[in-house]
């Protein structure tokens, strides 16, 4: 039906898209996958004939039904164009929250690709839309139809956008990351509406995704790009189970996966780990610090450790106590203790829990009515993390992942409950590689910044200039990193290469403690298992604790020792990794499990 | 016929390897100087570059020499047309007009940069701290500038003014004072966004201190914001010193400047138009030529980006 022959687009300068051949019968899913910047969306906007003006079709057509839509030397045919656009073929982008216009209700939205392709009265138009809402499993569809974007939530607005696309049943949908904004049990019932609706309308589909799970459930074919090629297309199983070609291999690889066993898997569990170096944190880290040969580990000889205590508690002076334990024994590097979390809103932690022993009596559907009154976010979390040990937390947007480790590293005081660190400078690596570094310093000057730091607020710690230099050098390579860059600034950067400074300059003091906050999420499949594998090479070197905060379950599973699941606010189960996985007790545990 | 042809092409042939030299050594100047090619040199920037710098040169050499004295009167020379003797003409003293429009040129530049300068160091300084700690520090210097942009600024500064007595260190503090508020708006706003920002929480973790934070971390961030910020004040405080001396709370005469030139002009706009037109032409030159450098620097800093 649809036939994309040697297809190159181009903005001016080199081709972003490379003769493509793609094609596409009635009835079919054809996935698309690949990493950003290969081609992917443009592709599938050229499609559409939503490509920006600069883009110019270089060689090769597109056709539909035998109809030439576009073709290299002939200018875009924007009459014909809009002929097909919205009737024929009908497009769901990645945000719900932008694709759709905040100053006008839902139903109007939806209703004007009606009034463009129909001759339909206004009382059949509604009367279809809200039709389409059921289908599309909004159930409210009145209350949808008079609501205004912002009153929906990101599910629910995706399925209006995917109302709209298919009220014509259109022949074709290209859908460009449908879910990729959403949470995972969202997500889920997204890709089973998109594949409801194949099964039902028998229409096309051109599934644009980074995700090789969805892509793979969803998809009988799967097309692979690389820098604007198509390198391999077939059905779903062959392309996965059978990859052809080096590319491919190396990104189904790369995903991070339970079927292929976890890095933790052949390390020692925790008891083993800490009965064996027994004589607790401070040692521990020297120990580390001798192979590791770095002039900055001196940071985490004992002194440092009573003097950062004595920082906390002076600081700490709020409901909870910062204190250091004596390390001795097998004594956790972190331990929490009935921590309860609260949303800063001004109010007293008291106040807040008179208001909360209310709130919490409703039922769950007014949850959200008592949050917005700036309420508890954590409800008393309680765990414990060992040295040389990676905690993973779980959890869906919302559900208190942030605050709990904005909590533990001392950046929200509205809390109750007990922070014992045993750790000298806990770090953080966040999830943003482009706004995790200041823009205005180079590389060399942000990873000496930490140790400056140090030496700043102890003078025993301070260090000549070319001992920090030398540290920080050599942190630069320990990350895999070139010395050329060590004179560059971010914006000179990739996004996996920032991030890997990012987790320099967190890990130069050697700071025991690390709270990663999605640290791969923005990242490329591939770049994201060199980022993990990263990760667990200095977790081993440093002896370090770390906490993993993640949405998806896989790469957590990949990465980590134990597991916490946090479900609104409360940590429903922590185990093993192993034993989680293989027998998870919640159902909401076993619905994330499902859904990847 | 042969070596007709073959000097004939031997000719061809070097005047193309001539040009292609030429042009491969166009590639590789641009090549060894990759900062050229990000940072495009503009139309702007150019006659920028050149108008401020012609204004600039003159102003500055006026404080040490000037063709005629500014204050030599001469009675036979009355209103004498521009000429080669006097290139913008002589007023109703018989003074040169030129020599009087470089020494005022010199003093609106040197009033107005420091008046950008002190009044761009009390907004980075109040902006940085109300804009990063906020809380009641913050509510009170901002209730302090609402009120100071509650005036009109010729008002507040006459009020100045007439408090402190005129003369040219008056003018400065008074127009400092005015022009203040705008740059704490504008740094306090750009703090409080970068405050939040990922690198800065980090920086926190790090144990950075407070004024680490604010100055070695933030500041440098905020500068291309700044930067535009201080163009502006600066034309506005050309304007502002030329409108004061109009209205003779400026520089005091016998000192020339190009306001109260334009003052004294206003009665013989018939008889001798050049007399209002040199210092008022001159005002727009210099204001031109600092808008259009000023946006020649934006637009290279955009390219960079």
């Amino acid at each position: 039906m649809i036939k994309i022959e040697d297809l190159s687009v181009s903005f001016g300068g080199p081709e972003v898209v490379k003769k493509v051949n793609l094609e596409l019968r009635d009835g079919e899913i054809l996935g698309v996958v690949g990493e950003s910047g290969s081609g992917k969306s443009v592709t599938a906007l050229t499609l559409m004939g939503l490509v920006s003006d600069t883009a110019v079709v270089t060689t090769g057509r597109i056709l539909f039904d035998n109809v030439t839509l576009q073709e290299a030397g002939r200018p875009f045919d924007k009459a014909l164009y809009r002929h097909y656009q919205g009737a024929e073929m009908s497009m769901v982008f990645q945000e719900p929250q932008t694709s759709l216009n905040p100053t006008q209700r839902v139903g109007k939205q939806v209703e004007e690709v009606l009034r463009l392709h129909t001759k339909l009265s206004g009382e059949e138009i509604r009367a279809k839309v809200l039709e389409t809402f059921e289908a599309v499993g909004l159930h409210e569809a009145e209350r949808v139809y008079a609501s205004y974007p912002h009153q929906l939530s990101g599910g629910m607005r995706q399925r209006a956008m995917i109302a709209m696309a298919v009220i014509l049943h259109p022949r074709l949908i290209v859908a460009d990351e449908p879910t990729t904004a959403l949470d995972v049990t969202i997500q889920n019932q997204i890709v089973e509406l998109l594949r409801k609706i194949n099964m039902e309308q028998k229409n096309a589909m051109l599934f644009i995704t980074h995700d090789l799970h969805l892509a793979r459930r969803l998809c009988h074919r799967v097309a692979v790009m690389k820098d604007g090629c198509v390198v391999e297309i077939g059905t779903a199983e062959e392309v996965f189970d059978h990859p052809g070609q080096d590319y491919t291999k190396r990104l189904v690889e790369a995903v991070p996966s339970r079927v292929k066993g976890r890095a933790g898997a052949g390390r020692k569990s925790r008891e083993l780990s800490a009965a064996e170096t027994g004589s607790g944190t401070s040692e521990e880290t020297t120990v580390g610090s001798e192979t590791n040969e770095i002039p900055g580990e001196r940071l985490t000889d004992s002194r440092t450790l009573e003097i950062s205590g004595e920082r906390f508690i002076d600081s700490g002076t709020l409901e909870t106590q910062w204190r250091t334990e004596e390390s001795g024994g097998t004594a956790p590097v972190l331990r929490v203790h009935n921590l309860s979390v609260y949303y800063q809103d001004g109010k007293s932690p008291r106040s807040q829990e008179q208001a909360e022993g209310q709130g919490r009596k409703r039922s769950s559907p007014f949850s959200r009515l008592f949050r917005k009154q700036g309420q508890c976010v954590v409800w008393n979390a309680d765990f414990e993390i060992y040295s040389g040990e990676s905690l993973g937390l779980v959890g869906e947007s919302g559900c208190g992942k942030t605050s709990l480790s904005k909590a533990i590293l001392g950046m929200n005081r509205h809390i109750e409950g007990e922070i014992i660190h045993n750790s000298v400078r806990p770090q953080m690596v966040f999830q943003d590689p482009y706004s995790s570094l200041n823009p205005v310093k180079t590389i060399g000057w942000l990873l000496q910044e930490p140790l400056r730091a140090a030496g700043a607020l102890d003078k025993s710690l301070a260090m000549t200039r070319a001992d920090r230099e030398t540290a920080a050098r050599d942190m630069l390579r320990r990350v895999g990193m070139d010395e050329r860059y060590w004179s560059r600034r971010p914006s000179e950067l990739s996004g996996g290469q920032r991030q890997r400074v990012s987790i320099a300059q967190a890990l130069i003091t050697n700071p025991g403690f690390l709270i990663a906050d999605e640290p791969v999420s923005a990242l490329d499949v591939t770049i994201q298992a060199q980022i993990m594998e990263l990760f667990l090479t200095l977790q081993e070197e440093m002896h370090l604790a770390c906490l993993f905060i993640s949405h998806d379950i896989n790469v957590v599973y990949r990465m980590c020792d134990r597991i916490m699941v946090m479900k609104e606010g409360h940590i429903i189960e922590t185990g093993e990794t192993e034993e989680v996985f293989a027998h998870p007790r919640e159902d909401y545990t076993k619905l994330l499990l499902w859904g990847s | 016929m042969a070596a007709y042809f073959v000097t004939g092409e031997m000719f061809q042939g070097k005047g193309r390897a001539k040009a292609d030299m030429k042009k491969k050594n166009r590639g590789r100047w641009r090549k060894n100087t990759p900062q050229r090619k990000n940072t495009p040199w503009n139309k702007y920037l150019t006659a920028g570059m050149v108008m401020t710098g012609i204004a600039l040169i003159l102003g500055v050499a006026g404080f040490f020499w000037t063709p005629y004295s500014t204050t030599a009167m001469s009675a036979s020379e009355k209103f004498a047309a521009p000429s080669l003797r006097h290139l913008f003409g002589t007023d109703n003293f018989g003074r040169d007009i030129f020599s009087r429009v470089m020494q005022g040129l010199g003093t609106t530049i040197v009033i107005s940069t420091l008046v950008v300068f002190f009044s761009g160091l009390a907004g980075i300084l109040l902006g940085a701290f109300t804009g990063y700690f906020g809380g009641v520090l913050d509510e009170v210097v901002m209730r302090i500038t609402d009120a100071l942009n509650g005036f009109p600024s010729i008002l507040l500064t006459l009020v100045i003014i007439s408090l402190l007595g005129s003369g040219r260190q008056n003018v400065i503090i008074s127009m400092s004072l005015v022009f203040t508020p705008s740059f704490v708006r504008i740094v306090r706003g750009e703090f409080i966004r970068l405050k939040d920002a990922d690198y800065i929480k980090r920086a926190r973790m790090m144990g950075a201190g407070k004024f680490r934070i604010l100055f070695v971390h933030i500041l440098p961030n905020i500068f291309s914001v700044f930067w535009v910020s201080v163009m502006i004040g600066f034309n506005n405080a050309i304007l502002a010193e030329s409108g004061m001396s109009y209205l003779g709370i400026g520089v005091q005469p016998p000192d020339a400047s190009l306001g109260n030139m334009l003052s004294d002009a206003q009665g013989y706009l018939q008889a001798a138009p050049w007399y209002a037109l040199a210092p008022g032409l001159t005002i727009v030159w210099l204001v031109l030529g600092f808008s259009l450098f000023s946006e020649g620097i934006r637009r290279r800093a955009e390219g960079k980006q």
